[in-house]
């Protein structure tokens, strides 16, 4: 009676794509949001990339199919995809395998795994760049804890500073992000093994399964479609790697931690190649979109 | 296959105390049902007998083998839940042989087993479904054939019905029952449902507030309650059960509640002046449309008028519950005598199975 009414009352004020009935209004805030910030830029940068830029003289041409072919012979492309690939592959492994084992050990009702539950989320909150800031200091080979530690223990020698050597460098960004990235994976597996039935693992028990067993035969599969949703997520989010690599070693030394989006960011600002820096930016997003799309076929995942 | 000994068996969470100091022995193949309200600790005993629940203190045996520090995975007992437990992920013909997986039991002899187990409990033809294919009867004899492949030495079962229909219950019940009495191995059965514990149990146990109030063959509590709470928890619909006083007139002793006068068996162990509760079974309870004559004697046991509730036809049955001098009671009758609320009652307890308790301990006299 009431909605009858208002519509009688509203009715020659407004029209109906405008009462809040219809979705329009509903959908509107959103969808100018998307289209202004996602939609535009990409469509943008396609359109970029359709031309070909000379930085010196500042004029355009459009020439289709030139930043494609350039990025296909481009070898600095191809080291950024390796470099990209091999970051995220470690990376997620260990955050996988780290994130699901303090998960195990926090998954338990007893007094006080509560805080350190919510202490392990402390590193979430630290600004990417003020992490990379905090680990360039620590790794410093003069002062820096990781360093001296890494030398006292012999494990390296101080004539190697651990983000100025080519094999060593990716790797002191990967700590860095695994530092603050796991926590998330724990966050992910706590909540799916906090949501596990109890008795299959009272039954699997009374059928005679040690801890590992159980972990093997009914967590596992049990959290299968959490894990892959973890590693989608997180996957996509370390494939777009920018602020650590930044911050830390700005790609160096020389190429060795130059991954797509960081070779992109210096065409980009460096030799204001606008087109064929959205050209790079285009190829990660539909790196990422083929990746993924094949491990949600592959793994199944529903939203 | 074996028996089992409960010792002095407690439990207690922080400061509260679930099972007090339980002395129990099940001998060997026999079907034993833990009956009671919930939160009576019967499940949180089953619990303790698979390994599942640390034990405060006592201890439990298995064939004379203390079994308190044998972990649940060791025992070798099987367990059917509530909620079937099934592995989700697994067909079912896997979770049916995840034990003997484990056990790295040859893969015929898997393939022997489950095809067994699947004959017995009629699942052929849905070995390869998941559990979420399948409906609560059939998940739950999966749960069951799980436990059977295991020749386990104690079948230990978790209110495994209550999560089925009534009718799905009632032929779940005899099944059990069947393949006990064919696989003959010792079984602890935990229900709430006093038809279940009637139905299948060679012994029965019934538990309040983590104690044992008594136990027994079914027909013996039935017939014998030692005490009220007993008396009131077996049978449907309930005993009935009228608080009186001890009264004598000319030396034949009657119990009384204000107008009520109702007659007491001869030879009963009480003094006049004495508060009593009278109990007596719906289908001892003998209703008629007049007044009824007991030859002889018919002047001392006059019967009752009371005025007709609620009438539930069962088919075999009549139920009938009638308002009795205040009080509630029920009459069950097999005669198709048809009533109508409001209708006059005459009531008379058949004197042998007047069953009266002590109005204070409310133990049996």
């Amino acid at each position: 009676m009431g909605s009858a009414q208002v519509r009688q009352t509203s009715k020659g004020k407004l029209p109906r794509w405008l009462t809040s009935e219809h979705p329009l209004p509903w959908l509107f805030p959103v969808t100018s949001i998307l289209v202004v910030f996602g939609l535009y830029p990409v469509l943008y940068s396609l359109w970029l990339s359709f031309y070909k830029r000379n930085p010196a003289t500042r004029t355009e041409k459009f020439l289709p199919s030139w930043n494609w072919n350039k990025l296909i012979g481009d070898e600095r492309v191809w080291d950024a995809v390796t470099v990209t690939f091999t970051y995220a592959a470690i990376a997620l492994t260990i955050q996988l395998v780290l994130g699901m084992l303090i998960a195990l050990l926090l998954d338990s009702d007893r007094r006080g795994f509560g805080l350190f539950r919510a202490l392990m989320t402390l590193p979430l909150v630290v600004p990417p760049a003020v992490t990379g800031m905090m680990f360039l200091l620590m790794y410093d080979s003069s002062f820096g804890v990781i360093s001296n530690a890494l030398y006292s223990l012999n494990l390296l020698s101080p004539d190697h500073p651990i983000l100025g050597s080519g094999s060593t460098a990716l790797w002191g960004v990967i700590v860095a992000d695994v530092w603050q990235w796991t926590p998330f994976m724990v966050l992910i597996m706590l909540a799916g093994l906090r949501a596990l039935p109890k008795e299959p693992f009272e039954a699997a028990s009374i059928d005679g399964a040690t801890a590992f067993q159980s972990f093997f035969f009914l967590t596992l599969p049990m959290m299968s479609k959490i894990i892959a949703l973890a590693v989608l997520v997180r996957g996509i989010d370390l494939f777009r790697i920018f602020d650590y690599v930044k911050v830390m070693t700005d790609s160096g030394p020389g190429t060795a931690t130059e991954t797509l989006t960081a070779y992109a960011g210096t065409v980009y600002f460096k030799s204001a190649n606008f087109s064929y820096a959205s050209t790079v930016a285009l190829a990660t997003l539909i790196l990422v979109l083929v990746v993924s799309t094949v491990f949600i076929k592959v793994f199944k995942i529903r939203f | 296959m074996a028996s089992v000994k409960i010792s002095k068996l407690e439990k207690q969470y922080g400061a509260v105390k679930v099972l007090h100091s339980l002395n129990l022995e099940f001998a060997d193949g026999k079907f034993v049902v833990l009956l009671g309200p919930s939160g009576c600790g019967k499940s949180t005993l089953l619990r303790m007998i698979a390994g599942l629940e640390s034990i405060s203190s006592g201890d439990v045996y298995f064939d004379d083998v203390r079994v308190n520090d044998i972990h649940s995975k060791d025992r070798n007992v099987a367990m059917v839940f509530q909620n079937y437990a099934l592995y989700a992920h697994m067909s079912v013909r896997k979770n049916m042989a995840f034990s003997m997986r484990l056990k790295k039991v040859d893969k015929k002899i898997q393939d022997e087993k489950v095809a067994w187990a699947s004959s017995i409990l009629g699942l052929d033809d849905y070995l390869d479904r998941l559990p979420k294919e399948l409906s609560g009867g059939q998940r739950q004899r999966v749960a069951m054939g799980r436990a059977i492949v295991r020749d386990p030495d104690v079948f230990l079962f978790d209110e495994p019905l209550s999560n089925l229909d009534a009718k799905l219950r009632v032929q779940m019940r005899t099944e059990i029952k069947d393949l006990h009495q064919r696989l003959k191995t010792t079984t602890v059965y935990v229900t709430h449902d006093q038809i279940e514990a009637m139905t299948m149990a060679d012994e029965v146990i019934i538990m309040r507030d983590g104690r044992i109030e008594q136990s027994g063959s079914p027909m013996e509590i039935y017939d014998r309650p030692d005490n009220l709470f007993v008396a009131q928890f077996i049978g449907s619909p309930g005993m009935n059960i009228i608080e009186c006083q001890v009264a004598e007139d000319s030396g034949v002793l009657y119990a009384v509640l204000d107008t009520l006068c109702l007659p007491l068996p001869v030879n009963s162990n009480v003094s006049p002046g004495q508060k009593i509760y009278y109990g007596i079974r719906p289908e001892h309870l003998i209703a008629a449309k007049a007044p009824m004559s007991f030859g002889s004697s018919s002047e001392r046991l006059k019967t009752e008028s009371g005025v007709v509730r609620v009438v539930e036809p069962t088919g075999p049955e009549i139920h009938v519950y009638a308002k009795l001098a205040g009080q509630d009671v029920c009459s069950i009758s097999r005669e198709r005598i048809m009533w109508a609320p409001g209708d006059e009652i005459f009531l008379q307890p058949d004197l042998q199975h007047v069953h009266l308790f002590d109005g204070e301990t409310q133990i049996a006299l």
